[in-house]
């Protein structure tokens, strides 16, 4: 692999760094979010919630990684993390601001 | 990069592994160690004599030492005796010496007398490793909570690639090369899975207050000490009265507790304000009690007249789930026999890592097997194989003859038994930078087969405690870690002869399989 | 808890030797449909009974756990001394139908 890596397009090298980028912070900012909105909008005590979010974040951040490396193309990778961080972002802001008037 | 998901995992799989894979070996092993912690600190500080159990007694000694010797102390620590650890622990909080003012003695739980051990991490140097890397914290744990996340991708991926997950269920087929070491990589990944799974997760939920803080942000508006006092169920400890008042007996607690739980075996002992009229005292149960730890299981009295304040609020359901990989990844509730399986399964989550790291380079050279050089990238592999794996035997073994013959009286001789580790580590690398691959393996291996097998020669000769002595006197601790040292010696010794000797038929079997190469053996890469 | 080893182990046992592939290189001859069935049924029928032994012995957090970790032990063992000592293993699966069931009643 490493050996036929040499004759690999520069336009693949970056796709892959690209999709690495998108595994590693685009993933763990799903993560988070999911951690967030979790803690937030879960039906259960705060504490229960906030725990559920912490436990529940690593299979968003899993699927998230697996998503990366196997949608088509780089630019997939990143939309398929940045958009539902983006809605869960939103939600987690209108809980929050619910919450605390 | 390939087409197909299940393409795409195996390339996921593969370049994860690798990449992670030299870390994930350390961290395993020496987590794998962890599991028998105090039986390693038992075997480096052999001056800690072992008696028979009496939490009472034991009490009353930590009391009339912490009251003679630490009676301005603003806070005491007491962890009694148990099954697997022989010293009576006593710690406070000098209030002269700041905030690092923490003071730690180990006493002899028949007389009280602190016992003058050799200065040795012991057992927590290996279970400090596998957590934080000999690292600045908070960095380590960063990082090795990454590699156990990453190792949770590597089995997810593994299980996705692996296409005949149930019918090769029961199949390994030894003495066929690469075949056979892709059947012990899967075997024994799929027959320990629920292991694999349950540790690599359970490292996530022992860590991730640390490294997902944005729901406890978010949901306690910042404040996450908030959230640990209600998770734990925490409360502050009292402020000090300044009104001298003589400290209840320890023992008449212990006797209340039994109340309350017959049996239950007391891990801790903390002291608030001790000779305080605020004074507090909370037992908390020995977590060997439980599979999961429990918030429940302590109870708080009074320290002047013995009342039970309080007691450890209950766990909700999430809790429990949370506590319960906590627990179930430290395993201190295990048993003898249970604690065997647990290394038993350490080990076999290490050999995952190495069958694979070592299969990654050798369908590689199978490619290059007529050419006379390797590619630089390959040799580099081949080095950090070398290196991370036979390399930190040697290191660990290393540490073991450095607590037996760095002179007990020597200045930081704990230093010195970690620089050992690091020394031979460090060794061990130029040594496979120097010697051809395979002579590399085979003289290192042969090295650790002689520096495990030899252990328990040197700790007879050294403190006295040898076999002979340790079997007849039956302190199986001891006895335990000096016959598994032999058997990691001999194991070592057959892995050596296997790569020292006859690399010829494996060249052939080699070229045969790069004539051919099959589709199944060629799954992953 | 070895009962419920032993019992579980043979319950592998007759789940590997209800696979033809692994039963015609043990036992030297192709099983008959019949004979895979009644395999089948009987090592996970096995299983479950180690299960139920465990839970009823032990309880519900130490036996879940208990029986699981007994379990990958025993497949383990399995799995990587076939290759080296069938006959011995089909032995050991044997006597532990036998012993298994009785160490357990011993326990409880």
């Amino acid at each position: 692999m490493k050996s036929k890596a040499a004759g690999l397009p520069l336009s693949y090298r970056l796709a892959v760094a690209s999709r690495c980028l998108a595994a590693l912070l685009g993933g763990y900012l799903l993560a988070s979010m999911a951690s967030v909105c979790i803690a937030l909008l879960a039906p259960l005590s705060r504490v229960d919630a906030t725990l559920i979010g912490l436990l529940l974040s690593f299979v968003f951040y899993l699927l998230a990684f697996i998503w990366c490396f196997a949608c088509r193309s780089a630019w997939r990778a990143w939309l398929g993390v940045l958009l539902p961080s983006l809605l869960m972002a939103m939600a987690s802001g209108i809980a929050y601001w619910m919450k605390t008037p | 990069m390939k087409e197909g998901f299940r393409q795409a995992m195996a390339w996921l799989h593969t370049w994860t592994g690798l990449i992670f894979g030299w870390l994930l070996f350390a961290i395993f092993l020496t987590g794998t160690l962890s599991y028998f912690k105090e039986e390693i600190n038992h075997w480096s500080q052999p001056e800690v004599r072992r008696h028979a159990l009496d939490p009472v007694n034991s009490l009353g000694l930590a009391q009339r030492y912490l009251e003679a010797n630490a009676a301005h102390a603003g806070s005491w620590m007491i962890r009694l005796p148990n099954a697997r650890e022989a010293a009576l622990s006593v710690s406070w909080r000098d209030p002269e010496a700041g905030r690092r003012g923490f003071v730690s003695k180990s006493l002899d739980a028949q007389t009280g007398q602190p016992v003058e051990a050799r200065d040795s991490r012991g057992g927590e140097f290996f279970y400090r490793f596998h957590f934080q890397l000999e690292m600045p914290y908070p960095f380590g744990r960063w990082l090795s909570t990454f590699c156990a996340f990453i190792m949770l991708v590597g089995l997810v991926t593994g299980i996705i690639t692996h296409k005949k997950i149930f019918k090769e269920f029961f199949t390994f087929r030894p003495g066929k090369g690469q075949r056979s070491w892709l059947d012990g990589h899967n075997a024994i990944g799929v027959l320990v899975l629920p292991f694999h799974l349950m540790i690599s997760y359970s490292s996530l939920v022992l860590f991730m207050y640390m490294v997902m803080p944005a729901g406890i942000l978010a949901s306690y508006s910042g404040n996450t000490g908030d959230y640990f006092n209600e998770l734990f169920g925490r409360d502050d400890p009292p402020k000090a009265a300044n009104v001298a008042t003589p400290l209840v007996p320890l023992p008449t607690l212990y006797a209340k507790v039994q109340e309350q739980v017959p049996g239950a075996r007391i891990g801790y002992i903390q002291l608030h304000n001790p000779g305080d009229s605020n004074a507090q005292v909370t037992f908390t149960q020995a977590s060997a009690d439980n599979i999961a730890y429990k918030r429940s299981a302590k109870w708080t009295f009074d320290g002047t007249n013995g009342a039970l304040l309080s007691q450890g609020a209950p766990e909700s359901g999430a809790m429990a789930t949370a506590f319960s990989f906590a627990g179930l990844h430290m395993g201190n509730f295990a048993g003898p026999w249970l604690r065997w399986l647990y290394f038993v399964f350490g080990v076999a989550g290490t050999a995952v890592i190495g069958t694979g790291l070592v299969m990654w380079l050798g369908k590689r050279q199978l490619k290059h097997a007529k050419s006379e050089h390797m590619p630089s990238e390959l040799r580099l592999v081949e080095v950090l194989n070398i290196a991370s794996m036979s390399g930190l035997l040697l290191a660990v073994a290393g540490f073991f003859w450095a607590n037996r013959l760095v002179p007990v009286a020597l200045e930081g001789r704990a230093d010195w038994e970690v620089n050992a580790f690091f020394l031979a580590w460090l060794l061990s690398l130029v040594h496979a930078v120097l010697r051809p691959g395979r002579r590399a393996w085979g003289e290192q291996l042969a090295l650790g087969a002689l520096a495990f097998a030899l252990l328990p020669l040197v700790n007879g000769l050294t403190t006295g405690q040898g076999l002979d002595h340790s079997l007849q006197v039956g302190d199986w601790a001891m006895a335990g870690f000096d016959l598994t040292a032999l058997a990691v010696g001999l194991f070592l010794a057959w892995a050596a002869s296997k790569m020292l000797r006859a690399p010829k038929p494996v060249a052939k079997r080699a070229s045969r399989a790069a004539k051919k190469p099959t589709a199944d053996v060629v799954e992953v890469g | 808890m070895l009962g419920i080893a032993l019992i579980g182990f043979a319950g592998f046992a007759a789940l590997c030797l209800a696979m033809e592939k692994h039963f015609s290189d043990l036992l030297g001859c192709k099983p008959r449909p019949q004979q895979v069935r009644l395999l089948r049924v009987a090592g996970w029928l096995l299983l479950m009974l180690s299960l139920v032994l465990s839970v009823h012995l032990r309880g519900w957090g130490h036996g879940l756990v208990e029986w699981i970790a007994v379990l990958m032990a025993g497949v383990t063992l399995w799995v990587f001394v076939l290759p080296y000592q069938p006959r011995l293993l089909l032995g050991l699966a044997a006597a532990s139908l036998v012993l298994g069931p009785l160490l357990a009643v011993l326990a409880g």
